[in-house]
């Protein structure tokens, strides 16, 4: 059972993931259809490139991202975004196992710097669910799944932790932080998760008033 | 409308607007994380003491979203309960933001077409006095 989630499961897991973000990509672009630009955004500069007046303009329109309408929200989520993709991949264990199987070395963080982002990373999750519980206008909108998603995200964290502890049985714990990998990896590209593709494709290639980018296809 | 209370529903109809639009608005309904950050960018949200059910996002998964849950086999009960929704309590300004990117507008117009397709749209005779409009 053990090699078969160390083995096959993986590759599968890693398969759908990329296979499915790519399936996701090339969907996008057969539904959609480059257009004239309708949109002007509030984020276009005007003034040339680099110079100091479109910095200013710039970082003027970030404002009325969520950046300028709830900056607490902003920080906690980009802490906790930040946590969610850099600790994986900078994982010492992650990257041994990547050296040994691939030969495919990349730096890591130290044990201890991973093992703080990963408690931020789970105090991030808990003030999310407590959102999630507490707030009345999230309450509105959460469904069963949101819980269980949040549930998928951190259950990687929460039991790679508990294995770097050695806390209760080592194997079941990392057998289980393994399976909770490949739960992670094999849903993200068909639930809400797929956020983390379609973020860039409706904020950059979208046309809209709040595009990021040139906003030159529609659907 | 009392006119159109007799006529059954189309749901063939209504499977056929679901199905051609599908592509865009089920990644829409999916992509939504439902966190609520596009809630005070509705000024009716706002001008009605931080009522969740006037949240953009709120008023997009109850309509067009269950429209899509029930895959279209819906009676006219529930497109008279989602036709305050779409027509009174969202006005289409186009006003929402969302950091997602996720287009509420465009799911609530889809909403009002199916139930407009089906003869269920707000008038403004006398005789309609069931609900206010403003
Ligand atoms: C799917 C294949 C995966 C494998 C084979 C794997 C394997 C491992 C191993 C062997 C460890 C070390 C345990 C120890 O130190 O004894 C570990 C730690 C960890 N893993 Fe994974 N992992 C996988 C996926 C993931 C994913 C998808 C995430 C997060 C999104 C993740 C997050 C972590 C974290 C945060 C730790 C260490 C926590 C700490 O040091 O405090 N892992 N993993
Ligand atoms: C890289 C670009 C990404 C952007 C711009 C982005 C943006 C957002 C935003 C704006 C939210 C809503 C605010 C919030 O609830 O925190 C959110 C929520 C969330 N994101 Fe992302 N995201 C990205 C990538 C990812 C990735 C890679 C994952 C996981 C693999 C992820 C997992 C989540 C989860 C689980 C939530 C919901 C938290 C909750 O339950 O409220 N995101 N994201
Ligand atoms: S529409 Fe956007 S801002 Fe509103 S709840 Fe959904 S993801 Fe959040
Ligand atoms: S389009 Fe509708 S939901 Fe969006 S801000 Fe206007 S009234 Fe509110």
């Amino acid at each position: 059972m053990f090699d078969f989630i160390r083995g096959p499961l993986l590759w599968v897991a890693f398969i759908v993931f990329f296979g499915g973000l790519v399936f996701q990509l090339l969907q996008f672009f057969t539904l959609t259809r480059k257009k004239e630009r309708l949109f002007l955004s509030v984020h276009g500069k005007t003034k040339g490139r680099w110079s100091i007046e479109s910095m200013r303009q710039w970082f003027e329109s970030l404002l009325t991202t969520i950046i300028g309408t709830h900056p607490m929200m902003t920080i906690l989520t980009l802490i906790f975004h930040c946590c969610l993709f850099v600790t994986p991949i900078f994982l010492l264990a992650h990257n041994i196992l990547l050296d040994e199987s691939w030969g495919i070395s990349i730096w890591s963080f130290s044990e201890s710097t991973t093992d703080i982002l990963t408690v931020v990373l789970l105090v991030c999750g808990a003030l999310f669910l407590l959102r999630r519980i507490f707030v009345r206008r999230v309450r509105a909108i959460t469904t069963a799944s949101d819980y269980l998603i949040l549930f998928i995200i951190v259950a990687p964290f929460l039991s790679g932790y508990m294995a770097y502890h050695q806390w209760f049985h080592y194997k079941a714990i990392l057998f289980a932080h393994i399976l909770a990998g490949e739960v992670m990896l094999i849903v993200a590209p068909f639930t809400k998760l797929g956020h983390m593709l379609f973020f860039f494709l409706y904020r950059f290639l979208i046309g809209s008033e709040y595009s990021f980018g040139q906003g030159t296809r529609s659907w | 409308m009392a006119e159109h209370g007799e006529k059954p529903i189309d749901r063939e109809r209504i499977k056929a607007f679901l199905e051609r639009n599908k592509g865009k608005m089920k990644r829409l309904l999916s992509h939504c994380v439902h966190c609520s950050i596009c809630a005070e960018s509705c000024f009716l949200y706002m001008g009605h003491d931080k009522d969740p059910r006037y949240m953009p996002s709120y008023k997009a998964i109850n309509s067009l979203g269950k429209l899509y849950k029930k895959k279209g086999k819906v009676d006219r009960d529930f497109l008279e309960r989602i036709k305050t929704m779409v027509w009174r309590d969202c006005v289409l300004c186009r006003r929402c933001y969302c950091p997602i990117g996720v287009d509420i507008p465009s799911m609530i117009a889809l909403g009002r077409t199916i139930c407009r397709s089906q003869g269920v749209y707000p008038n403004f005779d006398e005789s309609d006095q069931k609900e206010s409009w403003l």
